[in-house]
């Protein structure tokens, strides 16, 4: 079998923009997702019961429906409810988003509620009120022990951006499978697009870790 | 009851319990205790484990409510509203067990936190005077330092500079020695000790009882929720009243 990387050569720029994309899309859905995995993990520890019940029933489904689906169903579906259409890019965020989001909240959960109970009292004797307390005690030390699962959700994240190719986003994979289409030559294009995606991750994965390393002392309580 | 006048035992107490009654379930873990503290006392609270003395100190600042009874701190009953309670607490210094520093903050940060978030203080403001409190506990040297970088004598220390950053009126210690080292229970010990010598009013459950029969001014035995027996130390070490008291004392192998 002989190899020809020429049409990776002649088409770098169209597989360059995709790259670029996929990384503004994780970039992207890394933040959106973190903010609102946030947002929900704090409704759901300190939420009124209805807030409590409706963001356990959205976690739980986004944990048993594949981000395929979910992705898929608001390019597809949603306009047809309410008249909306998204542009393939935001779809993708949207629904990269919700799913991931769901995770983020469960993570961030965990980590709250693994600080022991010393060190919310500790914050109520100096006279702080909860919301100082959540803010200046318990979430500080909560990110740093989740900075392991944030790693695993970060990688998780870039590589559900590849999903979105399914809904004509051009990024890289979508780019990688045009190229592939019109050359014939799938295992050079798809190797390489597996070697980028490999070269984005591994050092995040990698960075993650080692930084947490020297900082878990401080969420050591 | 005896004879023995207690400190500033002219003016109104400091801290009043009055048939205090506190339940986990089907456990009482306060039974009706009446007690006072008055101001510039150093009062300690021994007896065994589970016999209601850190429960006491807890309902003191609120942490734990009562089910039944009055505590009244500097003439008032303990507020109800959660605005009220976090004023009263500034006004108490509360030491616990296991220190409970801030393990994402230094020393300095730990001490000045109060300051600056629950007294909206400058932080420039704030940190000066959490340097002079790590100082008074003779820990100027170790500002810097992260609580896993500090023993834990150091580390309690640090833990009531944090306390006393609030100016409280009274200070409440909850076993402040019993989850350190051997050879650092005398530092935090001889910190407690200049405290009292300054005038200020602590509540001390110890094991020490040592610290108790030479710092404390009143002392109050704690057996199952009530109140054994409470007298100044030469009472309680010496001669007390109960046979109880004795048993404990004993097997303590506290012998005067």
């Amino acid at each position: 079998m002989d190899f020809d990387f020429s049409p990776l050569l002649d088409s770098w720029r169209f597989l360059a923009s995709g790259l670029g994309l996929t990384i503004l899309l994780s970039i992207a859905a890394v933040i959106t997702s973190f903010v609102l995995g946030l947002a929900v993990a704090l409704g759901r520890l300190y939420g009124p019961a209805w807030l409590r019940a409706m963001l356990v029933f959205y976690i739980d489904s986004m944990r048993a429906i594949p981000v395929f689906v979910v992705l898929v169903w608001i390019y597809f579906a949603v306009p047809i409810i309410s008249g909306y259409t998204f542009a393939p890019f935001w779809a993708a965020l949207t629904g990269i988003t919700i799913h991931v989001a769901a995770y983020v909240a469960e993570i961030i959960r965990a980590g709250l509620t693994s600080i022991r109970k010393g060190q919310i009292q500790a914050g109520l004797a100096i006279g702080m009120s909860t919301p100082q307390i959540l803010r200046h005690i318990l979430l500080p030390q909560a990110i740093v022990r989740m900075l392991p699962a944030f790693g695993s959700v970060i990688s998780v994240t870039i590589k559900d951006t590849a999903i979105a190719a399914v809904i004509a986003v051009p990024e890289l994979m979508r780019q990688a499978e045009t190229v592939a289409g019109q050359t014939y030559r799938p295992i050079e294009i798809f190797t390489t697009v597996m070697v980028i995606y490999f070269l984005i991750i591994f050092p995040i994965t990698r960075l993650v870790d080692r930084f947490y390393i020297r900082v878990a002392y401080l969420g050591r309580s | 009851m005896t004879a023995f006048a207690r400190k500033n035992a002219d003016k109104p107490p400091m801290l009043i319990y009055d048939k205090v009654r506190k339940n986990y379930g089907d456990f009482t873990a306060l039974d009706g205790v009446s007690m006072h503290v008055n101001s510039g006392e150093v009062v300690c609270l021994i007896g065994p484990s589970g016999s209601g003395k850190s429960t006491l100190l807890r309902c003191t600042n609120a942490l734990e409510t009562i089910d039944d009874g009055e505590i009244r701190f500097e003439g008032k009953p303990l507020p109800k509203s959660d605005t009220e309670t976090r004023k009263v607490r500034q006004r108490m210094g509360m030491v616990f067990q296991s220190f409970e520093l801030f393990p994402h903050k230094t020393a300095l940060e730990n001490v000045a936190i109060g300051l600056t978030t629950v007294r909206k203080m400058d932080a420039d403001e704030a940190h000066k005077r959490a340097m002079a409190l790590l100082a008074k506990v003779g820990l100027a040297d170790k500002t810097a330092n992260y609580p896993a970088n500090l023993s834990g004598g150091q580390q309690q220390r640090v833990a009531i500079a944090r306390a006393l950053a609030m100016e409280p009126h009274v200070m409440l210690f909850d076993e402040p020695t019993s989850a350190l080292d051997p050879e650092t229970v005398g530092e935090v010990l001889n910190v407690m000790r200049n405290l009292a010598d300054e005038g200020m009013t602590m509540i001390v459950v110890t094991h020490e009882m040592s610290f108790a029969r030479r710092v404390a001014n009143w002392v109050v035995v704690f057996e199952r929720g009530q109140l054994l027996e409470q007298g100044p130390p030469q009472q309680i070490f010496e001669a007390p009243t109960t046979e109880r008291t004795r048993e404990f004392l004993s097997h303590l192998g506290w012998n005067g």
